[in-house]
């Protein structure tokens, strides 16, 4: 073939413009892709691995998020058309995902039989905010856990941390003896409960100032404030802080795992809402609305409820946590006790009782406006 | 022939001068139109109201602005003084070790800025490479100098530092040492010949420099997460909380907005100040 400058540089010219055409000439046929945006755990070797191997001519691709408002910024942004699962906190599915139509809902037929081998928990009756008010079925959940504040047993006593709950970090002693992890929309739910709040209700003009005045109170006694879970863990297994102000089974089962086990998460033993002082969250894997979805998003849903596979989205690199699916004895064989330990399954059952649902924040957009104003100083 | 000349460069240019526009000014235009939608949307179909930047005004941020703008200018001041005398040996006197001292330099820039930061962390913790051994050799402990305002500024200035030097020894290698001589000559002491003849002839340099570290570290906040412990909430990490959190675009644009017109501002005055052609060995 004899190629010219000209003709090569009119091809490469072709090459390009191709380039531009291909995403509606992609919109015939995704079959063999999936696009999954998730918490890491969806996105190893272990999950992702052995579903490659059922689909080999498929494309899988799974990316991790930072933060749950980070990932639906992605799907704000447009990006609707690219990925099919997105697994979150559910608040934020049925709070905004579904409501502003980024998720649809998911085929009952197929998966409502899940349910009934999942702890009682979430199976019986089937995790109510799983559903929508609609009350279609809008994400499958997995993996959860209790999520209030984390000590180092060794300095505060599991006891006293549950008898104390919030008001501990309210203490004129604890001042620059915690940090606090900086989940943002977490602080705000924990930063009510220590105010004698409910977040989940529409608050006063007192109660805003309540909020206030505790925001500023543990603002001003911790000691740093970071939103990376391995830093905090860090800082309290070496002693800059005795404690931390948001976290839980998440964050302090990687160091538990290490054999680290006096880093404990703590769910109060009382609280503001019905006498309960604890959160427990659990994440939803939702279908998103892609106008050209890929047939196998809802068979990736069903094939991370298999023993091996729930158990691997649990144990996967970084953190790690109990799943609905335990309730399963298949699924429950397969840890052994020193997993069982991280994820404080000595205490679950009774700290899983003590928590109220992760659910929207009532008054989320002020709570934020003072909460960021707070910190600032 | 000169105009057809011009007309010619300015076709050639068109292709990428577009792609520029695109990449370049696009998304600062989609962050502007963004920062004048009503708070809590995220589209551009609204009527522009502006009230974004009247919650930015209210609600305490140039706390935030200020404290950026400051730690900047601590960190590239400190950065001037610091690099000066490391940029005049690589310009006048080290010679062929100063290859050496910019590969290790720029070596720095090859690992993420985050892992370095991490790094310090653990060097510097309770229990980490220096508390850690101090307390096993001696018995006795120290606190971590870490979480507060200084170690965000050491980590400005550590993070930072090659876009400080190396622009400030191409600076000094312009001084003619011919100058100094006959400054010297005229019995000039070694202050009036830093005051007088090295500083005004650096000043490209120095302006680059002080520009470059100045633009970067308003806009930093890693070192304020991870060394600083968030002791000081600076105006990029507001930016993010608003986007992310806040779920708040418009504001968080407003914020970005209100950053990129104080930093413009500084940039294009030094800019002026600076003559770029003399720097690159152009004509001026």
């Amino acid at each position: 073939m004899n190629l010219t400058r000209r003709s090569f540089t009119a091809a490469l010219g072709a090459a390009g413009a191709a380039s531009l055409l291909r995403p509606s000439m992609s919109l015939a046929d995704r079959s063999g892709e999936l696009n999954i945006l998730c918490w890491e755990g969806y996105n190893t070797d272990d999950v992702l691995g052995p579903f490659r191997d059922m689909f080999s001519s498929a494309t899988v691709r799974a990316e991790s998020g930072t933060s749950d408002p980070d990932m639906i910024n992605k799907l704000r942004a447009g990006e609707v058309n690219v990925w099919d699962l997105i697994n979150l906190n559910q608040p934020w599915a049925r709070g905004m995902l579904y409501p502003e139509g980024l998720i649809k809902p998911l085929d009952k037929e197929r998966f409502m039989p899940f349910f009934e081998k999942m702890t009682p928990e979430y199976g019986t009756p089937p995790y109510p905010l799983a559903f929508a008010e609609d009350d279609e079925l809008i994400g499958m959940p997995q993996r959860y856990g209790p999520f209030s504040f984390v000590v180092n047993t060794d300095k505060i006593s599991r006891e006293m941390a549950e008898d104390m709950g919030w008001k501990l970090f309210l203490e004129p002693d604890m001042a620059g003896r915690f940090g606090i992890l900086t989940y943002d929309n977490w602080n705000l739910i924990h930063m009510c409960l220590t105010g004698d709040l409910n977040p989940f209700q529409p608050l006063d003009e007192a109660g805003f100032t309540t909020f206030e005045d505790t925001a500023k109170t543990i603002f001003a006694g911790a000691k740093m404030m970071t939103d990376d879970l391995v830093a905090m863990n860090t800082a309290l297994i070496n002693g800059e802080i005795d404690a931390y102000f948001t976290g839980g089974t998440y964050t302090a089962s990687p160091a538990r795992l290490d054999g680290m086990t006096q880093i404990r998460g703590i769910t109060p033993k009382t609280g503001p809402i019905d006498g309960k002082g604890g959160v427990v969250w659990a994440e939803l894997t939702s279908l998103v609305n892609n106008p050209d979805p890929s047939p196998l998003a809802s068979d990736f849903l069903e094939f991370v409820q298999k023993p091996e596979i729930a158990k691997a989205v649990g144990f996967a690199e970084g953190t790690y946590n109990p799943v609905a699916q335990m309730g399963d004895p298949e699924v429950f064989a397969l840890y052994d006790e020193d997993e069982l330990d991280a994820i404080q399954w000595d205490s679950l059952e009774e700290e899983s009782a003590r928590s109220v649902e992760y659910d929207s924040v009532a008054d989320y957009d002020k709570l934020m406006e003072i909460y960021t104003a707070a910190r600032r100083g | 022939m000169q105009r057809r000349d011009a007309r010619l460069g300015l076709l050639y240019s068109a292709p990428l001068s577009l792609f520029l526009l695109l990449t370049f000014l696009a998304p600062i235009l989609l962050v502007a139109a963004f920062s004048t939608m009503p708070e809590k949307v995220f589209n551009l179909s609204q009527a522009p109201d502006f009230s974004a930047y009247r919650t930015v005004l209210a609600q305490g941020y140039w706390k935030s602005v200020a404290w950026s703008l400051f730690m900047a200018l601590a960190a590239t001041l400190i950065l001037l003084v610091v690099c000066w005398p490391l940029a005049y040996g690589m310009a006048k006197v080290f010679k062929r070790f100063t290859l050496v001292l910019t590969i290790g330099v720029v070596m720095t820039l090859f690992v993420s800025e985050n892992i370095r930061l991490f790094g310090w962390v653990l060097t510097l913790m309770k229990g980490g490479l220096i508390e850690g051994y101090w307390r096993h050799w001696t018995g006795t402990g120290f606190d971590a100098p870490l979480y507060n305002g200084p170690i965000i500024v050491f980590g400005l200035v550590y993070v930072y530092l090659p876009f400080m030097l190396f622009p400030l020894a191409q600076g000094i290698s312009m001084v003619p040492d011919d100058a100094r001589q006959a400054a010297y000559d005229l019995g000039a002491t070694r202050w009036q010949i830093l005051r007088e003849i090295d500083l005004p002839l650096a000043m490209p340099g120095i302006m680059v420099g002080s520009l470059l570290t100045f633009v970067l570290a308003a806009g930093a906040m890693a070192e304020s997460k991870l060394l600083g412990g968030r002791a000081i909430i600076t105006i990029a990490d507001e930016v993010q909380t608003a986007f992310t959190y806040g779920q708040n675009w418009p504001l968080g644009a407003a914020l970005a907005m209100v950053l990129i017109a104080i930093i413009g501002t500084v940039a294009i005055w030094a800019i002026s100040k600076a003559d770029l052609d003399k720097m690159m060995g152009g004509k001026s």
